[in-house]
């Protein structure tokens, strides 16, 4: 029964959301370094460097959610449901779960690239900064873990 | 720091790379199984040490998110392997 509902979903779609995540973990981790190395003389570049690495990390955030869209479209589609057998609820359960934490982390993220664009972070305070990057980290470390658990072990 | 960085991500990459081939082939068994979960333990710790940047700070701090990965990988594999 694992097996062969495990068979209805797409390997290739969780690898692709796999890579998008790690990929804007990274452009996330290259926000941070920006703005970490800001000083007083560089508030405005820094800023501004950082809100490209950040617009870069939202577009892969908002491909992920459309292709988690996708497959949840096509699985609901086929008359699946939480009920239909305990594959599916659990993996309608912890996808759904992680697909709010990424919607939430977006909204995180476009947050904190506002406050970039009119260069407010300073040397002295960019903790919100590096507190909504760690929550896009976590994100992306529970996906590491989600991929093998739900597309890969049989 | 930007080319451990890159180096990091490319890691990570390579690693999910060989975890969709073994899905994609249709190789994984008991064994690979194993590999897996391991190479996914180091694709987290790299994440936490290098892209949450907890390599640098206090054991203490740096063990709590190590422990959960530890912890809820170890759950899958007793979920795996205990039927077998």
């Amino acid at each position: 029964m694992f097996n062969e509902s495990q068979l209805l979903l797409s390997q290739t779609s969780g690898f692709v959301n796999t890579l998008i995540l790690i990929t804007s973990s990274y452009f996330v981790v290259k926000a941070v370094h920006a703005i970490s190395e800001m000083t007083y003389k560089s508030i405005k570049e820094s800023n501004h460097k950082a809100s490209k690495w950040l617009l870069y990390a939202i577009i892969c955030g908002i491909a992920f959610l459309v292709i988690k869209f996708s497959e949840f479209y096509y699985i609901f589609g086929e008359g699946i449901t939480l009920s239909t057998n305990k594959f599916f609820m659990f993996y309608l359960m912890l996808t759904m779960f992680h697909f709010m934490h990424v919607v939430l982390g977006s909204v995180i993220l476009f947050n904190i690239y506002k406050k970039t664009k009119i260069a407010g972070y300073t040397p002295d305070d960019y903790r919100g900064f590096e507190t909504g990057a760690s929550y896009w980290h976590m994100v992306d470390l529970l996906w590491i873990v989600l991929f093998p658990l739900v597309y890969i072990i049989r | 720091m930007e080319k451990t960085v890159k180096t990091i991500w490319i890691i990570l990459v390579i690693l999910t790379i060989f975890a969709y081939l073994l899905g994609y082939l249709k190789l994984i068994n008991s064994s690979l199984v194993a590999i897996l979960l391991i190479t996914t333990f180091i694709k987290g710790e790299l994440v936490i040490d290098h892209f949450m940047g907890l390599k640098a700070v206090k054991l203490k701090y740096r063990l709590i998110p190590i422990i959960w990965l530890g912890t809820v990988i170890s759950l899958i594999a007793v979920a795996y392997y205990l039927p077998l």
